[in-house]
């Protein structure tokens, strides 16, 4: 028996717009580019809905219909989910309607695409809670794997989900780390005994994900046929093959034109061709195998590029600085709670704005050239600390009007107050502080 | 190999990167073994022949003079204003082009005398000298176009002298260098010259730890003031009138920015008055042209130096500064932005963006570090030897199939 267990990840991001010293303290909007450039947040889920969101849920769609036994996985940030419930609310209709086949698994993840967990873990917890809270209303389910921004993964986050108490949590299939052993299995990460670790097959996933359109690429054109024969031979020496990529990949990476939508039309069937092989989501996938041996991964292992680490977002110096600069302001932006600060604070911590500040362009330079709106790292790096720098001004402003209040607050009571009026003020403050509770720990 | 350049003048009697790439790649062909017979006129002091760098490997290079007073910034019609070894000004009746002419009838005749296998002509001060010695001596010919017309003037409105020898010769040619992918589009494009004639070798930089000089302008300093540079000659194609007009929004923003000019040029007057129209005299301050110890002080004093040009071939100014441990913010614009990526970008019409990222490389020390470090690096990959090996594979592809 030999399981496939397909994920898909929807993201796009707010892209800052070229946002100016002259701006700081002037405009308070970072999101709202307009221009012909890529951006213009509406511009880019327009088009990515037209070459890849409408037509693969369509492909989708109709497998489920066709093929009873397939099923995947999908994965959505939330600051995708909220572009097209503003720009493409039929794209956001369609996924609903895959979801509703009730054979498509939603993954949990941060609601901001963040690197969070790495360097606030209640600001972590406080997205994940925002994701699956969003997930629940849009689609009626509550994720039980993991999967964190860019794949990253390492003990402490595992161990995190296992307290928290998901099921499963996905990582890259690296060799380092895996050493002789298969990807094809079920892991368990150290010190846990319930969570299970799914990771990726990433030379099956890449095959389609990146060199499907690789004219230089030795097996291009790759044929349905060819692939699933590729997977069939993992008969017997594994359980489940983990194929984990972007959604984008249809379409917008791998365009309609290379042939993919054919692709991935032809292939369930193809694979189910094999008696002994069926289509798992992650939940079942986790549930249906044993672990075979721990997996160690004391340091972040993630998804990119040769070096699996976090080097694409944090590598370079002008990463480091805008990184922290971010999480540097939590204490104050949580304090003025003030949700509409809070939610731009959390859209500038979206990995996206850090991966477009790489410098690592000689070595795997393409990749990051391709998903970059900005002509240079630099120009990424100033939009977006031009914007930060509006931030702090708005959140000191938040702060100190808020300390302002309090003081006056304080004072009132010697302008004999009655009891009763206390009370209320009292109770007004408690019912505020409770929905502002509310709303991110449901 | 034997190759007879021709080329106006030569460090350290040189008034732009012109003498600077000559030399660099002269002495990088040297190393690589090809002899090289440099061919300057007579009006380029023949002090400067005695002061080569490459005294190690003199003996392969042999420099001849010929009477010829050649200034290569100007237009064809400009009446030659140069100054003698005291530094003053000589005026001659001739014009710029009977001298280019007077140059190519001298090379004829050196041509005949000399033996060699190729010809090298740099700019078009030494084109026609160039295609001169090619009808002399039948040998290949190769151009190296380190500016266009269409770049001196800054748009299409051409000196007709200038564009005419560029056109004929660049038909002759066997083979045109351009020093960029932006030159090379010029010479393709507006001279209808067929692509697969012209290749692009990016010009390269000596790298050396440079001397560290006491800072310049300690008083500004002093006063917390920032110190931006613009370092080239003051002519329209450099994009200076642009830069003061980003300076009057930086200055509008943080009037503790001090804006640097260093340079000569036609527009000087024009330039100056801009800054007083603008209300700039107290954040602009004209240096001169500052060469040699004193630019590189001023390199090494400033925040961050521009090179705003309109139209740039190349542009060594970035990669000079960066040596000084100073980054650059460069217009699109140039040839070097072909080459360099840590630097910042713009173009050079965009004023507002110009003086953000002005302001921006000010305001956070930590990108101005990066600049610094990771634009060393890269400069380092950057030598002439790069180039000259690109040169040589051109000489012994027309040796081989063209002779």
């Amino acid at each position: 028996m030999l399981t496939v267990c397909p994920y898909f990840h929807v993201h796009q991001p707010y892209r800052i717009k070229r946002y100016r010293v002259f701006d700081i303290g002037h405009d308070n909007e970072y999101f709202n580019d307009s221009s012909e450039t890529d951006l213009n947040n509406r511009r880019i889920v327009e088009k990515v809905a037209n070459k890849s969101y409408r037509p693969m849920n369509a492909v989708l769609l109709g497998l489920l219909e066709e093929h009873p036994e397939f099923r995947f996985a999908l994965s959505f940030s939330g600051t995708v989910l909220d572009q097209f419930e503003a720009y493409a609310p039929d794209v956001l209709a369609s996924f609903q309607e895959i979801v509703a086949t009730g054979r498509v698994e939603i993954l949990a993840d941060t609601y901001h695409h963040s690197l969070a967990f790495f360097y606030s873990v209640p600001e972590f917890e406080r997205q994940v809670a925002q994701h699956a809270k969003r997930i629940y209303e849009l689609f009626g389910q509550t994720p039980r794997v993991f999967r964190n921004t860019e794949l990253s993964y390492r003990n402490d986050l595992a161990k995190w989900c296992e307290d928290n108490g998901y099921l499963g949590i996905m990582a890259e299939g690296w060799d380092p780390i895996l050493g002789w052993r298969s990807p094809n299995h079920v892991y368990h990460p150290p010190g846990c005994d319930k969570i299970k670790v799914l990771l990726k097959n990433y030379k099956l996933s890449d095959d389609v994900a990146f060199r499907f359109s690789n004219k230089a690429w030795e097996s291009h054109p790759l044929s349905a046929e060819t692939y699933s024969q590729w997977i069939h031979a993992h008969h017997g020496d594994g359980n489940t093959i983990n194929l984990f990529m972007d959604y984008e990949t249809f379409g917008e990476h791998q365009w309609e034109d290379t042939g993919i939508f054919n692709f991935i039309k032809a292939l369930p069937e193809l694979l189910m061709r094999h008696p002994d092989t069926t289509f798992k989501t992650p939940t079942e996938t986790v549930e249906s195998y044993d672990s075979v041996g721990e997996i160690d991964v004391p340091d972040v292992l993630t998804w990119a590029d040769t070096d699996r680490d976090l080097t694409a977002w944090t590598g370079n110096d002008i990463q480091k600085d805008a990184i922290a600069s971010i999480y540097a302001m939590e204490k104050d932006v949580i304090e003025t709670e003030d949700m509409d600060l809070i939610e731009v604070w959390r859209k500038l911590q979206t990995s996206d704005h850090f991966y477009y500040m790489c410098t690592k362009w000689s070595e795997d330079g393409d990749v990051h050239a391709y998903f970059s709106p900005y002509e240079s790292p630099y120009d990424a790096y100033v939009a977006f600390m031009n914007a930060l720098s509006d931030l702090q001004l708005r959140v000191r402003h938040a702060v100190e009007k808020k300390q302002q209040h309090k003081g006056e607050k304080l004072k009132k009571p010697e302008k004999s107050v009655s009891f009763v009026q206390r009370l209320k003020q009292w109770f007004r403050w408690l019912v505020k502080k409770v929905l502002f509770l509310i709303h991110f720990r449901k | 190999m034997k190759v007879l350049t021709f080329g106006w003048d030569f460090p350290p009697h040189t008034t732009g990167g012109l003498g600077v790439a000559c030399q660099g790649l002269t002495r990088e062909l040297a190393n690589e073994g090809v002899e090289v017979i440099f061919v300057l006129p007579k009006s380029q002091s023949v002090e400067g022949t005695s002061r080569f760098i490459f005294a190690d490997i003199e003996h392969m290079v042999r420099t001849r003079e010929i009477t010829s007073s050649i200034a290569p910034y100007l237009g064809s019609q400009s009446v030659l204003d140069v100054y003698d070894e005291y530094g003053v000004r000589k005026l001659y009746q001739n014009t710029l082009l009977e001298e280019v002419h007077a140059f190519a009838h001298k090379a004829s005749q050196i041509a005949k005398e000399e033996t060699f296998d190729l010809i090298h002509a740099h700019d078009w001060t030494s084109y026609l000298a160039g295609v001169a010695a090619k009808l002399a001596s039948g040998k290949p010919l190769i151009l190296h176009v380190h500016a266009t017309a269409f770049d001196q003037a800054a748009s299409d409105n051409i000196d007709p002298g200038v564009f005419k020898i560029e056109k004929e010769a660049f038909d002759t040619a066997d083979r045109i260098i351009a020093v960029s992918d932006f030159t090379k589009q010029i010479v393709v494009n507006k001279y209808n010259i067929d692509p697969s004639k012209v290749h692009v070798v990016h010009n390269g930089i000596d790298t050396k730890e440079p001397k560290h000089y006491e800072p310049t302008l300690q008083e500004l300093r002093a006063q917390g003031k920032k110190l931006i540079l613009y370092h080239g000659r003051i002519t329209i194609q450099k994009g200076v009138d642009y830069f003061v007009q980003a300076a009057q929004k930086v200055v509008a923003h943080n009037p503790d920015v001090v804006f640097v000019i260093s340079g000569k040029g036609d527009m000087v007057g024009q330039i100056m008055q801009q800054v007083g129209r603008l209300g700039l005299s107290q954040n602009v301050l004209f240096a001169g042209a500052l060469w040699y110890e004193e630019r590189d002080q001023m390199y090494q004093s400033v925040d961050l130096v521009v090179m705003p040009s309109v139209s740039e071939p190349f542009g060594l100014v970035p990669l000079e500064a960066i040596q000084h441990g100073t980054p650059s913010l460069i217009s699109k614009q140039s040839g070097v932005a072909e080459v360099v990526t840590h630097v910042l970008k713009v173009d050079f019409w965009d004023v507002d963006e110009m003086a953000n990222k002005i302001l921006a490389a000010l305001r956070y020390p930590v990108m101005h570090g990066q600049l610094v470090k990771e634009g060393k690096r890269e400069v380092s990959k950057l030598p002439w030897s790069r180039a000259a090996r690109k040169v040589v594979d051109i000489y012994k592809y027309l040796v081989e199939w063209i002779t």
